[in-house]
């Protein structure tokens, strides 16, 4: 039950295996060109309303606090980033005018002197224009030590922010941050004629009754039940199509099925349709089906200073051993595709060059033998003293995880190594348990991009170990310093074409290393009625609300 | 006063009816006992012998006959969503939740006579300051402090016993406290003390004995409200961790699937309705044997 | 009189703050915290993490920590919601409703079917009826209250289509029907245990009272079995029953808590569930004062309405 209220990474799964499966029937699978042509148009006025169901309800409204994936949902309505990302990782301006790059001068040669230029015709839902004030408030709100914001990343290398002109403003960063950009096209631009008027921007009420310069307004919430959006006539973009969007919570995701099924919602939002119910929604009349591609990839985790894991020839068999195939076919009904990698295949900084992973439990043993672990009385392997048992946990109450934990550890203990489960409730794994690296070894499903940016600095830098001091995520304390050094690269290397060929080494050394045993990337099901058109899944973004500007109803 | 503890008399007190009424009333409530006890003894015997009885694991997982309706195939009670034996599982659960049920009742129990017994016996400021904290935690509904209680620690046998006792006590102490403070005043803890005898031998040799009665019943009614809390703990996923059953957490995963394979939801529960209406017939029972004025005011 | 209550008034304000003390040190030693549900959101990192810890304050030592909440509830300032930012009281008050509408409604229901049973068991004492009655209620004690939930609702939504499986009302439709369809089967479900305990309370109470004097004086004076049943008998059986039902209050909103999971019945119990697993403690701490508020206030209510009925019961 509680499992239900949050999880921290959904169930979700790729198209090509879906397609690879045959399982695609009437999912979206197809181009998004061949979709274009079959669409009809949309309204020339915002007609009718959408209600999406939520298995999480947003709390959250002012977009930056601290907040989960279902909130951006409801920010990408409300408010605007200076520009957007679309569906293919490409940036697309919104409040700027351009997106600012070395090329057009917008960013300077060695990356530190940045210029955007604004539009002059936006709008805040209040009739207030948006202004350059409005944008060096919310960066300097962000590093407001008082201020209680989401993340400082790369904000804080923020200085000297000028307002040049209503519609120009400057800065310069301390020093060379690539993915910025790709920070600022998540950051939403918030009211300075309305926070700064606030005496504690924590708990102003604008964070209850949010203005911002989005494609819908803020209308009413009824906590614990709905949220309900109108449309923006003045929108400075295209759309919106709809009057009114509701966002509608139900705790119970077989209840949200339940409503898909019925219509009570048109749209299943996170955690979206889960996969043992994927066959029977594609049966449903009326509904269209979309399986999507997430950012996220599940992966075992270990944790590196463990004595077992720190021989290569281990992790190498254990992956061996792994059954990926049954883990996906049996359990995830086929729907999540294998991957080598910590990024989406839809990254444009994907490799989709690295060794795949085959189940070979004979080859697993024969490793293992040449290393010395040898197999003792009870079956499993031990060498120098140091038993081939580890832990691995996950969060408590995630059924299909557990199954999958269950079906690992019986192929595992068929190559001699004892995997014992040792799962815990979501709010104790994924504090310190996690964070201070006190596993052994953990199931996990992560979103390392930052933003849509691929740098993972903060998941593979031995300076971001947490439990050696450092600031990052690198719980698994991995330290390759080939690694650290293109890190580094990547991220102060401003052009991305300089910079994919990066990652792609990156990604092929992580290979090698094992540092995680990747297992497959997530997909979204998504379901909605089969006359509601514009919906687009995007790795780009947390979710797939991203875009309801663009939604419409088939009249 | 009311009975503190809430739990109720099936015997109704009265005026006395005639003397067939009576009687029938003690085997009526003797032949529950014993039904009780059958069914205690039962799946105790089952739950111990059981799975070496039957063929298959509970922890082998086979995906391909997943969901099997159970008197449908070789799995006698079906399979559940990990293609897992549904018998051995149940059998194997029992053990776990009798288990923490029986081991939770002995924790409370003494914990909660230790209070009661020093509270009733030197009553005044420590029995008052005593009593107040049992007020205070019976101030929290038991799931309530339970789940307060689980976030606390990590979930295992002994820490899930540890809490459910912890929930469990205040009733005991409060039964014993009322018992002893009656018996301080009698003759024989009078003598004692006029006597000369040390506090804990009065306390241990002389009053408790003469409270076993009410401890007793207590005791057995906590073990199936000791079962109960397992249940419902496991049930919300802050209990007994997969992959080791327990009745309560089978529960747990199968709200999911109540409309693909109900016996899932329907196996357990029926499992722990049984064990605990035996514990609580014989509570009863005993009740009415050991000390027949706890029957009605 | 007074002097009893102001005591009890005493004693109750004691217990309360004995009470926030043991729920404080519980929930805040206990391992994980509220921010451990963004520790996998993308876009923040570590060091994001640790500077909110730093921020809200939890990293200050416990009993500093407490002092902080204790005097600003001391002002009717409960905290926020680490959720959402909204005060604890608005956000208890938008759940509280729902459980209290539960709890009332399935106590009517209890009290009617109790009454019914306690009372024809009474009357028909050693029956068949009265075996069974007794037997049943023994076994509703023992099944878990969820389970009858899982129950009811395989029987009745799956099987067959007649109640709705969960939630307070469905999308879209708010009459007071529709409310009345979606809380049939949780009413029925959280009734269980107190129609079992009810019923044999009113046996026994009944029992009591047909015995006395004005009934059998009644009887004589050749007055229908039923205006001596429900007129006399049943008015004073009562009586005491209102006094058991306040000492129920605990049970009740244990029960009540499971059965809202069962049913995503959006009430405090629930709340108390969700904010357990988000390590919300400012929204805890208020549940589990409002819980020991009203346990207390069914306490003391049920000890003066006792003490009403009986005079010969001492207030000490």
């Amino acid at each position: 039950m509680s499992s239900r209220i949050w999880l921290p990474a959904s169930r979700r799964l790729t198209r090509r295996g879906a397609l690879a499966l045959g399982l695609a029937a009437g999912a979206t699978l197809g181009s998004r060109a061949a979709r274009a042509q079959n669409q009809p148009k949309p309204p020339a006025k915002p007609t009718g309303q959408v209600v999406v169901g939520l298995s999480q309800e947003p709390t959250v409204f002012n977009p930056l606090m601290p907040h989960i994936e279902v909130d951006q949902g409801v920010h990408w309505n409300l408010f605007s980033p200076l520009w957007g990302v679309d569906a293919s990782g490409n940036f697309v301006p919104q409040l700027a005018t351009e997106v600012p790059t070395v090329a057009n001068g917008g960013i300077s040669a060695d990356g530190q002197s940045w210029r955007v230029k604004l539009r002059n015709d936006v709008k805040w839902h209040d009739g207030t224009p948006f202004t350059a004030e409005d944008v060096k408030f919310t960066i300097d709100l962000i590093n407001n030590p008082h201020f209680r914001s989401a993340s400082r990343n790369g904000h804080s290398l923020v200085t000297d922010l000028t307002v040049v002109s209503p519609t120009e403003v400057t800065w310069r960063m301390q020093k060379p941050f690539a993915p910025y950009s790709s920070i600022l096209s998540w950051t939403f631009i918030v009211p300075q004629h309305i926070l700064a008027k606030a005496s504690d921007p924590n708990t102003a009420p604008f964070n209850n009754a949010p203005v911002g310069t989005g494609p819908f307004k803020w209308s009413e919430r009824m906590p614990g039940d709905h949220i309900t959006l109108v449309a923006n006539p003045d929108f400075f973009g295209t759309g919106p199509y709809l009057e009114r969007l509701v966002f509608r919570y139900v705790p119970d995701l077989t209840v949200m099925f339940t409503q898909f099924q019925t219509g009570a919602i048109d749209h299943t939002g996170l955690q979206g349709i889960t996969a043992d119910h994927y066959q029977q929604a594609t049966k449903v009349a009326g509904r269209k089906v979309e399986v999507g591609p997430a950012a996220f990839v599940e992966s075992i985790t270990m944790n590196l200073s463990r004595p077992q894991f720190q021989d290569q020839a281990v992790r190498e068999a254990l992956y061996y051993g792994m059954d990926k195939k049954g883990i996906i076919d049996a359990i995830y009904y086929g729907l999540p595709s294998e991957t080598e990698t910590f990024l989406p295949r839809q990254s444009w900084a994907y490799n989709p060059d690295l060794p795949k992973h085959v189940h070979d439990p004979a080859k697993a043993k024969q490793m293992l033998d040449a290393a010395g672990w040898t197999a003792g009385s009870d079956g499993i392997r031990a060498k120098n003293g140091v038993r081939l048992a580890f832990t691995n946990s996950t969060t408590a109450g995630n059924h299909v995880r557990e199954q999958a934990q269950q079906l690992l550890q019986q192929d595992w203990r068929e190559i001699g190594v004892d995997m014992q489960i040792k799962d815990m409730p979501a709010a104790v794994i994924w504090g310190d348990y996690f964070n201070l690296s006190q596993y052994d070894s953990v199931m996990v499903g992560q979103d390392k991009m930052t933003g849509p940016d691929p740098d993972v600095t903060a998941y593979y830098d031995s300076n971001a170990i947490p439990a050696k001091g450092g600031a990052g995520t690198n719980t698994m304390e991995y330290v390759n310093p080939k690694v650290d050094a293109l890190l580094l690269a990547g991220a102060t290397t401003v052009d991305r074409a300089k910079r994919a060929p990066i990652y792609r080494d990156l990604a092929a050394i992580i290979r090698t290393d094992l540092p995680t045993l990747p297992i497959f990337q997530y997909v979204t099901i998504e379901g909605h009625k089969d006359t509601l058109f514009g919906y687009q899944p995007s790795v780009y973004v947390a979710s797939n609300c991203w875009n309801i500007a663009q939604w419409y109803w088939a009249s | 006063m009311i009975p503190a503890s809430g739990s109720i008399d099936i015997a109704a007190p009265g005026r006395a009816r005639p003397r067939l009424g009576r009687g029938t009333r003690r085997f009526v409530r003797h032949r529950l006992a014993l039904l009780g006890l059958i069914a205690i003894v039962g799946l105790a015997l089952a739950a111990a012998v059981g799975p070496y009885l039957d063929p298959y694991n509970d922890l082998h997982i086979d995906i391909l006959h997943r969901f099997a309706p159970p008197f449908s195939g070789p799995h006698l009670l079906g399979t559940d969503q990990l293609g897992r034996d549904m018998l051995a599982r149940l059998l194997m659960a029992g053990r776990v939740s009798l288990t923490v049920g029986f081991a939770a009742m002995i924790l409370s129990t003494v914990v909660g006579t230790v209070v009661g017994v020093l509270a009733g016996y030197y009553g005044g400021v420590i029995g008052a300051v005593l009593m107040r904290f049992v007020d205070a935690v019976l101030c929290f509904p038991s799931i309530f402090l339970l789940l307060a209680l689980a976030a606390f620690v990590q979930p295992n046998l002994v820490s899930i016993t540890v809490i459910i006792a912890a929930t469990a006590w205040m009733e005991v102490a409060r039964v014993v406290e009322a018992q002893i403070r009656t018996l301080r005043d009698r003759d024989f803890a009078v003598a004692a003390v006029a006597l000369g005898a040390p506090d804990r031998y009065i306390m241990f040799r002389e009053l408790i004995p003469n409270a076993v009665a009410p401890i007793v019943v207590a005791a057995t009614l906590n073990v199936a409200r000791a079962i109960l809390l397992e249940s419902y703990i496991s049930f919300l996923g802050y209990g007994i961790q997969p992959p080791v059953a327990s009745w309560g957490n089978m529960l747990n995963n199968a709200q999911d699937y109540l409309a693909t394979a109900p016996w899932l939801a329907i196996l357990p529960g029926l499992a722990i309705t049984l064990a605990v209406t035996g514990f609580n017939f014989v509570g009863d029972g005993l009740r009415d044997a050991l000390d027949p004025r706890l029957d009605g005011r | 009189m007074s002097a009893y209550l102001l005591r009890r008034l005493g004693q109750s304000l004691i217990l309360l703050l004995i009470v926030s003390v043991i729920a404080f040190g519980v929930l805040h030693l206990a391992p994980g915290g509220p921010l451990a549900q963004f520790a996998l959101t993308p876009g923040m990192t570590q060091a994001d993490l640790a500077r909110i810890a730093h921020q809200m304050g939890l990293d200050r030592p416990l009993p500093l920590q407490y002092w902080e909440w204790f005097h600003r509830m001391l002002d009717g300032d409960w905290g926020r919601s680490y959720r959402d930012n909204q005060p604890v009281l608005a956000v208890i008050g938008g759940h509280l409703p729902a459980t209290l509408e539960l709890m009332v409604s399935s106590t009517l229901i209890a009290v009617l079917i109790g009454t019914w049973v306690g009372v024809l068991g009474a009357l028909r004492r050693y029956s068949v009826f009265d075996y069974l009655a007794t037997v049943g209620a023994m076994v509703a004690l023992s099944i878990p209250t969820f389970w009858f939930g899982l129950v009811v609702i395989y029987a009745f939504s799956v099987r067959l289509p007649w109640l709705p499986a969960g939630g307070m009302y469905t999308i879209g439709e708010g009459s007071f029907l529709d409310y009345l369809h979606h809380l049939i089967a949780p009413a029925l479900v959280l009734a269980l245990v107190t129609v079992a305990i009810w019923s044999r309370y009113m046996r026994s109470s009944m029992l009591e009272v047909i015995g006395q004097d004005y009934v059998r004086t009644a009887r004589a004076k050749g007055m229908p079995e039923r205006v001596v049943v429900l007129h006399h008998a049943l008015r004073n059986a009562l009586l005491p029953m209102i006094a058991i039902a306040g000492l129920q209050l605990p049970t009740l909103l244990g029960g009540a808590l499971v059965t809202e999971t069962v049913f995503t019945w959006p009430g405090m119990g629930r709340l108390f569930l969700d904010s357990i697993g988000y390590r919300d403690y400012p929204v805890l701490m208020g549940v589990l004062m409002v819980t020991a508020l009203l346990v207390l206030i069914g306490n003391l209510g049920a000890d003066l309405l006792y003490a009403v009925y009986d005079p010969r019961i001492r207030l000490d």
